[in-house]
Order: structure tokens, then C-alpha cells, then sequence
């Protein structure tokens, strides 16, 4: 099997965010390779291993995707809707893990093919919580999707 | 001369008086008048029929009557129907001038017989409204701007209202996120540096999180509030013990260690949005709980009672009530009766369930004593309830 060197990546334009996941993640040791994103179109150039990251391939696909709606560049709907458009990224799964809890923005996610929607909580210890839970059903629970259906057929 | 040709002349003279008599009666009508033979066609005018059509009588005389009005259809109908009934009154019809200008009248028009009693033809007498026709359009005209100005108004104030949730909503959305990050840091800075912080520096930060906790309680509530001002109303017949019985268990939680009495009367099956008239009761009830927290036993009751032959629920707790005084400040956002260290809360739960209920076209009051308890009433007007139902549905089904 493939070894995946990214098993999270997190798509956050807020730095406060970005840290505090993190560091709810490391706490718990779920994850070892984080790797973030710090707007849409790097994140999209992360999966599509095009620009900067044109020397990553599509079998290096992360475990989860932690997708924030609120993004600069390219919007976190479009994001989604470019995943799972292309059969090379398309089982990927992504998880929406955002403030809002807009019925609209949950509707257009699952509409779209998110794996999950989760709303951020003010509370620190819940989205400790929270964040330790997801990457405990991602990493640890979750079978992921095989190489072959990454696969263009 | 002879007593018979006396008579006869004598006759004759009397008969031509009686006629000429009658004949300016004709002529002197302000009301066009005229009658008409069994084939429709004119066989009599006046004066004031002459001048409504701008027609000689000997034009006239001999026509159709049809051809004078606007709609010689209806006319014709109105014929038709004085000869199968006897008469017609108050008959709308329009008299077409020679120059083309037209005269709103109401027929009356009846059915005259010779004396062996077979009808000989229609006499009929229009009365000129174009005054009322005038006077209506005005009126017509004036509430038609009305409305108008009405609907604008209307459409207005929505945007306002729109406008105004919206801009609540991305406010309180926005604020969560600051607000996580200084739980997140000041919870981190107490977990990972409290050995190195003195006694008072831990308080201070533990006072910050209670703070930033009280905000996102706040912000919560406040985005629900304009979530449910948004929201359009699905509305369903739905049975309001099953949803008071969701609502009760959702309130689990709360109610554990405590003693409470729950005294559930019989409720009315209504059309409602369930999902809000839930939160109603869940709004409702957890206050009742809250404000009964200082008694042994609590007592809530919830039921439906009649107040002025209207069907009124209720919800009532011998908690630690209210003022009267101030009632009026009960259902506004941030308005609070108690001080926060005897009962937390964020002032918005009333709002919300005030709204909910204007959503629905109904009413919501309170009655208060201190330290005795308080009582909610509530209409869900719009929706009628509906006892016949709640009888012939059986209740295990809701």
C-alpha cells in the first residue's frame, strides 16, 4: 500500500484557526503530516498537485480534507465542487468544518458531495472536542478509498 | 244628435283627455322611456329617449332596440328575462349616443298585456347613473392608489426587516470566530502555563472564558432569533402533546437531581411550523425549570384553557415569578427580569418565542407574582385549532 504522507489537510485561511487545530490535533497525536491551506486555489493546487505542488501525485491524496467555507481566491463551495467533479479526486473525502450553520450552506455541501458538514463551536473545549473526534473517525476508523478508486475509468 | 252619439263623443273626448294626459307624463320623464314589441322592435319613445340616443322618434320608432346599446347581448338577455319573469329592476345596461358617447343606465322594465291578458309588448324606463358610475370610478381610483401605497409600504418594511436580519446574522456569525479564538488561547494559556501564572492571573483568565462563553451563548441565540425571523413557516397539522412530549425529553439534561411535578393537560391538534412550536415549548419549559430551580418541588403545568371563547395554551410554574411591573420588558431581546448570578441566560429566549408565535399569527402574554410563579399564554391564530380533530385522531398516534 501507498504510503499517505498527508493524512489531513486542512483548509483554513485564519491563522487563529489554523493553530488551534493544529494544536488540538497534535495534542491528541492523531495525525502526524498536517499540511494546510491557506486559501482555495492553494488548496486546489495541493489536490490537483499542479503549481507549487507539481511534484506531488494523485496517489498522495490525504486521508481527510478540513474544508472552511469562508476562503479567500476560490470560495470553499467551489473548492468542493471542483473535488468532487474530477474522478481523480473525487473520493477523496472532505469534511466541511465551518462557522456557519446556514441551512443553505449545508444543503449546497451534502448537494455538492461533502462527507460531512461540522460547525465550529465558540467553545474551545468543544471543538477540541470535535476535532479530536473527526480526526479519530478519519484516520483511525475510516477505511480509506483504495488506489484504485482514484482510477480513471 | 242622439243620447248614443252624445255618449260615444262624451267617451271619446274622455279617452283623448286621459291620453294626452298620460302622454305628458311620458314626455315630462327626466328617465328615458320606452316600449317595445313582442319582436323587439321600438314602437314608443320620449322625450328624454330621443335625447339619450340623439335619435328623432321616428328614427327610432320601428328599429331594433338592440341596436342602441353597447352590449346587445346583455340587453337582449334582459328582454329575455322580463318576458319569462314579468319584470326586471335595476337592469345595467349602456345607451350608445348617435355621436358615439355612451350612458350608464338601470332598467327597470315589465310586461304589458291587452285585456284577454296576452302580453303585448315590454315598457321599460332607464335611469341615467353616470353621476354614481363617476363618483365609484373616484372611489375605485382612490383605493386602488391606496393599496398601492400599502403594498409599497409593505414591500418596504420587508426589505427593511430583511436587511436588518441579515445584517444580524453576518454580525453574529462573525463575532463567533474572534470569540473561539480567545476561548481557544485563554484555555490553552490556563492548561499549559498555569503552574507559571499566580492565583489571581488564573482567575482573571478563567473570568475571560466565562465572558467569551456568556458572548457565544448570546450569538447563538441571537442568530437563531433571525434564523427563525427568516425562516418561512412549513405549516402541518400537527399534534402539539407529541411535540411538548419531544420538547420534555429534549429538557432530560436539566431536570436530573431535581423534583418535578409535571401536570400535562389535553393539547389541541393545530396547523403549525412543528420544528418552531417545539422550540416554543422547549423555550417555554426550560424557563420553568429555570425559575423553579429554587424550589423543593417544582410544579409545571401545561394545558389548554378558553379565555374570551378562544382556545389559549399555557404554561405555568410556581417558580420564582415576576413582577407584574414589568411585564412589558418580558419578551424583548436582552431584557432580563433576574440578575445574572441567580439565573443565567442571554434575553433572547422569550424574543424567540414571541416571534415564532407572531409568525404564526398569534399571541403571547404573561402573568406574573413574585415569588409565587408565572404563567405563558399563547395563540397560534392563524391556524385555528381544530378539537374535532384532536378528538377523532387518536392521540397515541401523534
Amino acid at each position: 500500500m501507498i504510503r499517505q504522507d498527508v493524512e489531513i489537510l486542512l483548509v483554513e485561511d485564519n491563522l487563529d484557526d489554523v493553530e488551534l487545530t493544529l494544536h488540538a490535533l497534535r495534542q491528541e497525536r492523531l495525525a502526524n503530516h498536517i499540511d494546510v491551506a491557506r486559501d482555495g486555489e492553494e488548496a486546489l493546487d495541493f489536490l490537483f498537485c499542479r503549481g507549487p505542488y507539481a511534484h506531488r501525485s494523485f496517489e498522495q491524496a490525504p486521508r481527510v480534507v478540513l474544508l472552511d467555507l469562508k476562503l479567500s481566491k476560490v470560495d470553499g463551495m467551489d473548492v468542493l465542487r471542483e473535488i468532487k467533479k474530477d474522478p481523480r479526486t473525487r473520493a477523496i473525502p472532505v469534511v466541511i468544518l465551518t462557522a456557519s450553520r446556514e441551512e443553505s450552506d449545508v444543503a449546497n455541501g451534502y448537494h455538492l458531495g461533502a462527507n460531512g458538514y461540522v460547525q465550529k463551536p465558540v467553545d474551545f473545549d468543544s471543538f477540541r472536542n470535535l476535532v479530536k473526534q473527526l480526526g479519530l473517525y478519519w484516520l483511525v476508523v475510516n477505511e480509506p478509498p483504495p488506489p484504485a478508486a482514484f482510477q480513471v475509468k | 244628435m242622439s243620447t248614443d252619439t252624445t255618449e260615444r263623443h262624451l267617451a271619446d273626448e274622455a279617452a283623448r283627455r286621459t291620453g294626452a294626459y298620460t302622454r305628458s307624463l311620458i314626455e315630462a320623464s327626466l328617465d328615458p322611456l320606452i316600449t317595445i314589441a313582442p319582436d323587439g322592435k321600438i314602437t314608443d319613445v320620449n322625450n328624454a329617449t330621443e335625447k339619450v340616443t340623439g335619435l328623432s322618434r321616428q328614427q327610432l320608432i320601428g328599429t331594433d332596440f338592440l341596436d342602441y346599446f353597447t352590449d346587445p347581448g346583455k340587453a337582449r338577455a334582459g328582454y329575455e328575462q322580463v318576458f319569462r319573469e314579468g319584470l326586471v329592476q335595476d337592469y345595467e345596461l349602456e345607451i350608445r349616443h348617435r355621436d358615439g358617447h355612451v350612458t350608464p343606465v338601470l332598467y327597470n322594465a315589465a310586461v304589458y298585456r291587452d285585456e284577454a291578458g296576452d302580453v303585448i309588448g315590454v315598457s321599460a324606463a332607464a335611469r341615467d347613473i353616470s353621476e354614481r358610475k363617476r363618483a365609484e370610478e373616484v372611489i375605485r381610483k382612490l383605493n386602488e392608489e391606496l393599496a398601492q401605497r400599502a403594498r409599497r409600504h409593505a414591500a418596504e418594511l420587508e426589505a427593511t426587516n430583511k436587511e436588518l436580519e441579515a445584517f444580524t446574522y453576518s454580525v453574529s456569525h462573525d463575532l463567533r470566530g474572534p470569540l473561539r479564538h480567545i476561548d481557544g488561547f485563554s484555555k490553552l494559556l490556563l492548561e499549559e502555563y498555569s503552574a507559571d501564572l499566580p492565583e489571581d492571573a488564573r482567575r482573571y483568565l478563567s473570568r475571560i472564558r466565562d465572558g467569551t462563553r456568556r458572548m457565544g451563548m448570546m450569538v447563538d441565540d441571537l442568530l437563531n432569533l433571525t434564523r427563525v425571523g427568516r425562516k418561512e413557516l412549513s405549516m402541518q397539522l400537527t399534534g402539539l402533546s407529541s411535540l411538548l412530549e419531544e420538547a420534555i425529553r429534549d429538557l432530560q439534561p436539566e431536570m436530573a437531581t431535581r423534583e418535578i411535578e409535571w401536570r400535562i393537560g389535553k393539547l389541541p391538534f393545530v396547523e403549525c411550523d412543528p420544528a418552531l412550536v417545539k422550540q416554543v415549548f422547549a423555550n417555554l419549559l426550560s424557563n420553568a425549570l429555570k425559575f423553579t430551580r429554587t424550589r423543593e418541588r417544582a410544579v409545571i403545568e401545561v394545558g389548554e384553557t378558553t379565555q374570551d371563547g378562544r382556545a389559549v395554551i399555557f404554561v405555568r410554574d410556581n417558580g420564582v415569578g415576576f413582577s407584574m411591573k414589568y411585564v412589558d420588558k418580558l419578551f424583548g431581546v436582552f431584557q432580563r427580569l433576574h440578575r445574572p448570578e441567580d439565573f443565567e441566560g442571554t434575553g433572547i429566549g422569550l424574543a424567540t418565542v414571541q416571534r415564532i408565535v407572531h409568525k404564526h399569527g398569534g399571541r403571547v402574554w404573561a402573568e406574573g407574582e413574585l415569588n409565587k410563579g408565572a404563567t405563558f399564554y399563547l395563540t397560534l391564530e392563524a391556524v385555528e385549532s381544530r378539537p374535532g380533530e384532536s378528538n377523532s385522531l387518536p392521540r397515541g398516534a401523534a
